[in-house]
This record gives C-alpha cells, sequence and structure tokens, in this order.
C-alpha cells in the first residue's frame, strides 16, 4: 500500500522493498519531524531544482542521508544509547567510539539534519528559530549549526544523547553551546580540551605537547565512554574499521579525479553529499553511501566519456571551500554563473608535514593528524593560508578560488580577508571572499551574493580570454 | 542623429533609482533618464527606458542590442543580456576617464571599491555585506532626522568647524546617536560633517583590501555629495575625481557593453 512519502523516497533512490519493510520507523520519523504531504511536494521540487536526479548514484546519496536521519530519530525509541559529537572536531574519536560499539548510534545530529531537513525538505527554518529560542539568540552571530543541534533537542525531534563530545581545538562555539545540553538536559559532556594558540608563520611546525595535550585528552575521553557507556574503546576497532573506510575514500577519490574533466562531469552539491556523509555518520548512512557511489561512479565515467558537464567545456575552474549544508542553491548559482567547480579545497588531499615525534597512544596518533593536516591545523590562521594555498598549488588548472566561509566561524573568518591577500600573492589565482552560513540561508542576501560571484565569473572569464 | 543606426541602450535598476542611457555606434550618449525605482522593477526598466528613448526621437525597435545591470537586472525582460553593476560601471567610467584605476561606487543599498588594470577590466573588488551604513540609504535616514533635503547635506556638512564623532557603524544605532547629540546642543554643520566621515570612514576601510590607486573615480548617487567626496579624499589621502553624471555610470557601461557585444554578433 502506498502512502504520501512513497514518491520522494523512491525520487531519493528507496527500493520500493525497502520502503515497506521500513513504513513504521518512516511513519514514525516523519510525524516527529512533522514531515507532511505538503512537505514532500515542496521537497519533491527542491531536489530536483537542486540535485541532478538523473543519476542513480546522486539519488542514492540522497536516500542514504534519509536513512541515517530515521536511525537517529528513532536511536532512543529503539533501545540504543546515543553518542553525539561535533562537527568537524572529535570526528575521528567518534568513528572509533561507533566501531567499539553494537547498539550505540554514534553521530553528529546538526548535519544530518542540515542535509535532510535542509537539503531534502527545505525545512530547516524551523528547527534553526527554535535553536534561537533556546539559547542561542539570532543577532548575536552564533553559528547555524549549534543552532540546529539545539533547536532539534528542543523541539523533540532528535533524542537527547546519553553523552555529548564537545572540542575547541576548532570550534569554540561547539564546546560553548553543548553547555546548553548540559544545562537543559543534562547530558553528560565529555570535554576534549584542545589549543588555539599559534603563531603566524609557525605551521607547518607546531609544538609536539599540542599534540601530546590533545592525545591525552582523546585517551581521556575513551576512558570516559567506558565510564559512561559501560564499554572499552576498542583500539583494535580502528583497523577492522580501516577497510571500510579506505574502501569508500578510495571511491571518493576516483569521484574527484573524474571531476577534474573538462567539462566538469557533474555538480559540487553531488559530490558534497558523498564527501560529508563519512564525517557526519558512522551507521547506516556510511554503509549506504558507499554503495551509492560505486553506482555514482560509472554514471559519472559515462558523462567524461560524452563530454557531458554542468559547466561548458573551457569554463573556469575554481575551487571553493564547501558547499553549503543546508542550501544545495547556492553552489548552483555559483555553476550557473558558468563556473565550473572540479574540487572543493577540504576535498583536496595534501601530504601533511611528517609527525615530530612517534607517539604510542592512540589518542595521540589521532591528536598529531589532526593538528598536522586534519581540521586541527585550521585553528592556525596562518596554517588555514598554507593549506589552501597548498590545494591551490596541488590542483591543476584552477583559475579562481571562491573562499566562501561561515560567516559566525571564527577560525574560518577571522582570516578570511588576509587569506585571499596571502593566496593571490603566493598562488596568483584570484580568490573572491565570500561570507556564507552552511547551516541558515537566511543569513545572507542570495541577489548580493549573486553580484558577487557574477562578477568574479566575469573577471575570470576575461583574464582567461587575455592569457 | 538619425542617420547612425546602430543604436544600443543600458538600463541600470537600482536600490533607490533606475536609470538608462542611449548609445550609438560612435560611442556619444544620446540620451539618458534617471526615475525611482518605485516598487515595481519591471515598470521602472519600462519607464526608463521609454523616457530615454523619446529623448533621443528614437522608438523601441530602433534599439539594436540592450544590457541590463544593478540589483533588478534579471526583471528586464526585454534586455539581451544581463551584466553585473560592478562590471558595468568599469566600462562606463574606463570609457570616460581612461586613467581611472579605482572606482568607489556608493548606491542607495550598496557601496563598492573596484580594482581596474591598465585596459579597464576589473581586476578585484568589495562590496558591503548587509549593512546599510556605507551607503546612500544612511544618509536618507540621516537627512530625515535632521529634516533636511538629501541634497543639501554634503554642502551643509563642509561648513563644520568642530565635525561630531558617530561611533556607532549600524544606521539605526548611528541615527540614536545622532539624536543624542542634537540634544546636546550640536550644530546641524557639525552633526553631519559627523555622518559624512563616519561614512567615509567605513567605505575606505572596506576598500582597503582592494588598494586605492590613482586615479580615483567615485560614482553613484551619493558622488553627487560634494561632502562625502571631501571626506573620503581626507581618508584615503588621494583626489578623488567625480564624472560629470555620477549616477549614470552604470548605465553606461551596460550601453558600452550592448555595443560591444552587437559588434561581436557582427562579427561572428
Amino acid at each position: 500500500m502506498s502512502n504520501y512519502y512513497d514518491d520522494l523516497l523512491q525520487l531519493c533512490g528507496w527500493e520500493i522493498e525497502e520502503i515497506e519493510n521500513e513504513r513504521p520507523r518512516i511513519e514514525k520519523t516523519f510525524q516527529r519531524l512533522e514531515l507532511g504531504p505538503e512537505d514532500m511536494e515542496t521537497a519533491d521540487a527542491w531536489v530536483r531544482q537542486n540535485h541532478d536526479v538523473t543519476l542513480m548514484g546522486v539519488r542514492k546519496l540522497l536516500g542514504a542521508w534519509l536513512k541515517e536521519l530515521i536511525d537517529l530519530i528513532l536511536a532512543k525509541d529503539e533501545g540504543k544509547k546515543i553518542v553525539y559529537y561535533s562537527f568537524p572536531t572529535v570526528v575521528r574519536p567518534g568513528m572509533l567510539i561507533a566501531a567499539s560499539a553494537e547498539g550505540t548510534y554514534v553521530g553528529g545530529p546538526d548535519v544530518i539534519l542540515c542535509h535532510t531537513m535542509g537539503q531534502i525538505f527545505n525545512k530547516l527554518t524551523p528547527i534553526l528559530e527554535a535553536g534561537e529560542e533556546n539559547g542561542l539568540p539570532p543577532g548575536h552571530a552564533l553559528c547555524s549549526i549549534w543552532q540546529v543541534k539545539v533547536g532539534a533537542l528542543a523541539k523533540g525531534i532528535i533524542p537527547p544523547p546519553d553523552m555529548a563530545i564537545a572540542s575547541s581545538y576548532f570550534c569554540d562555539m561547539g564546546s560553548k553551546a553543548d553547555d546548553l545540553l548540559a544545562e537543559i538536559y543534562g547530558t553528560p559532556i565529555e570535554y576534549v580540551d584542545g589549543t588555539m594558540d599559534s603563531a603566524w608563520g609557525e605551521y607547518p611546525d607546531y609544538l609536539p605537547e599540542r599534540a601530546e595535550f590533545l592525545g591525552a585528552q582523546f585517551n581521556q575521553l575513551f576512558d570516559k565512554v567506558k565510564e559512561v557507556m559501560g564499554f572499552e574503546v576498542d583500539f583494535k576497532a580502528w583497523d577492522k574499521m580501516m577497510p571500510t573506510i579506505r574502501q569508500y575514500f578510495g571511491d571518493l577519490y576516483r569521484i574527484f579525479e573524474l571531476m577534474q574533466a573538462d567539462p566538469v562531469p557533474v555538480s559540487s552539491v553531488e559530490v558534497e553529499l558523498a564527501s560529508i556523509l563519512a564525517v557526519a555518520c558512522t551507521g547506516r548512512g556510511i554503509a549506504e553511501g558507499a554503495k551509492a557511489i560505486k553506482i555514482l561512479i560509472p554514471e559519472i565515467e559515462k558523462r567524461v566519456e560524452e563530454n557531458m558537464g554542468v559547466a561548458e567545456k573551457g569554463a573556469p575552474r575554481v575551487m571553493i571551500v564547501l558547499p553549503s549544508f543546508s542550501d544545495p542553491s547556492i553552489v548552483r548559482m555559483i555553476e550557473n554563473t558558468g563556473l565550473a567547480i572540479p574540487i572543493c579545497a577540504l576535498d583536496v588531499r595534501v601530504q601533511p608535514p611528517p609527525p615530530k615525534v612517534q607517539h604510542n597512544t592512540v589518542g595521540e596518533r589521532i591528536a598529531d593528524g589532526e593538528i598536522r593536516g586534519g581540521v586541527g591545523l585550521f585553528h592556525s590562521s596562518f596554517g588555514t593560508c598554507h593549506r589552501m594555498a597548498a590545494n591551490l598549488e596541488q590542483v591543476k588548472g584552477i583559475d579562481g578560488f571562491i573562499y566562501n566561509y561561515q560567516f559566525n566561524c571564527r577560525p574560518v573568518a577571522q582570516v578570511s580577508h588576509s587569506l585571499k591577500r596571502w593566496v593571490e600573492e603566493k598562488t596568483g589565482v584570484p580568490c573572491l571572499s565570500l561570507e556564507n552560513d552552511i547551516g541558515d540561508s537566511r543569513s545572507y542576501s542570495a541577489a548580493a551574493m549573486r553580484t558577487r560571484v557574477e562578477t568574479f565569473a566575469e573577471m575570470l572569464k576575461t583574464r582567461k580570454v587575455a592569457n | 542623429m538619425k542617420g547612425n543606426r546602430l543604436i544600443v541602450a543600458g538600463v541600470d535598476i537600482g536600490a533607490a533609482t533606475t536609470k538608462a542611457v542611449i548609445l550609438n555606434n560612435a560611442n556619444k550618449v544620446l540620451s539618458f533618464s534617471i526615475i525611482p525605482t518605485g516598487h515595481n522593477v519591471v515598470q521602472a526598466g519600462e519607464e526608463v527606458l521609454s523616457i530615454a528613448l523619446d529623448k533621443a526621437a528614437f522608438s523601441r525597435e530602433e534599439i539594436r542590442y540592450i544590457v541590463s545591470t544593478g540589483y533588478g537586472r534579471r526583471a528586464v525582460a526585454f534586455a539581451h543580456k544581463a551584466v553585473t553593476e560592478i562590471i558595468c560601471h568599469a566600462a562606463g567610467v574606463s570609457s570616460n576617464m581612461a586613467q581611472a584605476r579605482t572606482i568607489i561606487d556608493i548606491g542607495g543599498q550598496d557601496s563598492k571599491v573596484i580594482g581596474l588594470d591598465d585596459g579597464g577590466n576589473v581586476i578585484n573588488f568589495v562590496m558591503n555585506d548587509k549593512c546599510a551604513a556605507g551607503t546612500g540609504r544612511f544618509l536618507e535616514v540621516m537627512a530625515g532626522v535632521l529634516d533636511l533635503e538629501i541634497n543639501d547635506i554634503g554642502s551643509i556638512s563642509l561648513m563644520s568647524e568642530n565635525p561630531c564623532t558617530i561611533s556607532s557603524t549600524c544606521t539605526i544605532f548611528a541615527e540614536s546617536e545622532l539624536v543624542s547629540l542634537r540634544a546636546e546642543g550640536r550644530t546641524r554643520e557639525d552633526l553631519l560633517r559627523g555622518i559624512h566621515n563616519a561614512m567615509s570612514h567605513r567605505v575606505a576601510i572596506m576598500g582597503k583590501s582592494v588598494g586605492y590607486r590613482e586615479e580615483v573615480v567615485f560614482t553613484g548617487g551619493v558622488a553627487m555629495n560634494m561632502g562625502i567626496k571631501k571626506a573620503l579624499e581626507d581618508e584615503i589621502g588621494l583626489p578623488i575625481q567625480v564624472p560629470e553624471e555620477p549616477q549614470i555610470m552604470g548605465a553606461l557601461g551596460a550601453a558600452i557593453l550592448a555595443k560591444a557585444n552587437l559588434e561581436k554578433e557582427f562579427r561572428e
């Protein structure tokens, strides 16, 4: 028996049997999210407008996000213990914790809600507003990602976790927002205390003590997991998990390779669906995402063979930092100005500097990796500039760089103007500093953003012709 | 005039005013018109072009190519192409002032600083984000508080002997500050000079990431305000040129690009 959501789920790559098998879970989830028949119509139009649904791999990726959403919403009802980790910090420890625990839901709920309630249903605003009403008010330049998390908890959409992991080694606002979880829900928060102190010009050098300190914090987190959650973090789980992760990222890098074709074969919004899935989810989403990528690769290969693309052949090629999590229309707008986006800066694999010391513990090894080449380097303004320039030098044929930064995220916003100058001087690639909000499309004027991007596109086209 | 039939037009639909320029193939401005944008941008576009065409004694059918620009550029259904106002201002200014290397454009809703290369191409630019401070709207609000006409405030500000300091960078907060200073008995000349200095300071800082290179040209409706021109010159330490008709530089640039596109079509 079909229902009002069947068409949308099929549009998002679900098989009819999957829908039948999961009807009670789907209905319970949609009820909690207050999603009715009208929302399905809105979602259908929004998805078709922003995603290439002629590609089954894209549809399956959207479906993977929806499956992860259902698992998240129903985790408590289904008797699971829950751990939330912060994006973009603590992702690797989060994955390790997930690999160690059967029957525990581990994930980044804010990012999942942005990709589903934003990208698919275009209905994130009520959740953002609930965040604003419950401790993170508007007009204070507070991060929308955290507003989503707090708002979703306040609305009873996502279950309160048994444990939340916060850290300021990249994002100071995350740990502050998680304070509210403790205040409102009594959630045990484990703080992974980090340091943002880093001198201009220091990177790629760093004090090994910083890695040791952060590593000790991670190790303490693993002890806390045992105390609060009742299971031990199994460090061998890392080895068990790695083949799956390597396979996922190996396939993802194949997509990145294909995106280097001219014309660029698919929109950057489709690639983002796959790349962020791997850091926001640890369960079914990532497993389904892996299957979706396997379907997507031959579809993109076919496009490359047939010279099909989202921008004209020879169009100026720009690197952006990251597409919006909640509003794919922004990247679509950039592409519609005639710019091709072959890769996002965070997807470029730059060889990090070697570790300064050999560490003995898992926590220290993770910490060292974060500081040398993970998100931990972005707390360093110089590290961010260094990394962006390295990205532009590594990826050939980039004509322009759009530094689309989260305006309320200090590690990336504060450096935005000096980064533009630094990158232009080091690489000769023109840079557009573009204020953005990856979780809240109410925070910017699309018209003003379009004027900037169109002008930048025109600049790059003129420059390309002249060269 | 009618002997030369390669006639093109540029239409600039801005936040406050809508402008049109009719150009012949010798790059001669045959006519221009400026009207308030009002609530209907489609209608404003139609009307402004109609007025300019009447002035030049041409009909719509005789226009071979139209480029639209400004915030409402996409609403101009009759235009052959829509181009951003930054590109159009560069084209308009370069056609008049070939030595221009920096443009400061302050319109009703936004402000921009644009860097040009020797060929008049845009090589860098910056726009204000969201906030109305640093725009024509800021001056309109302040003129309203002091019950003055917008066209008069620039010259009055130049008579100040002891400018006030307006510290707020937000239009609404600056308005409150102005009301407080007025209550303290400060003269309107000093109040206005303080406002002009505050706004110029904000725009000058914004443009530092582009850099100020001579010649610096000031465009947009606010460029007719000599108080802002003087305050900007003091801020950036360079002389500033103002075109004869600073408001129509965007529409002029659009018309020049229309002509270039038409010529390209002929070549192809």
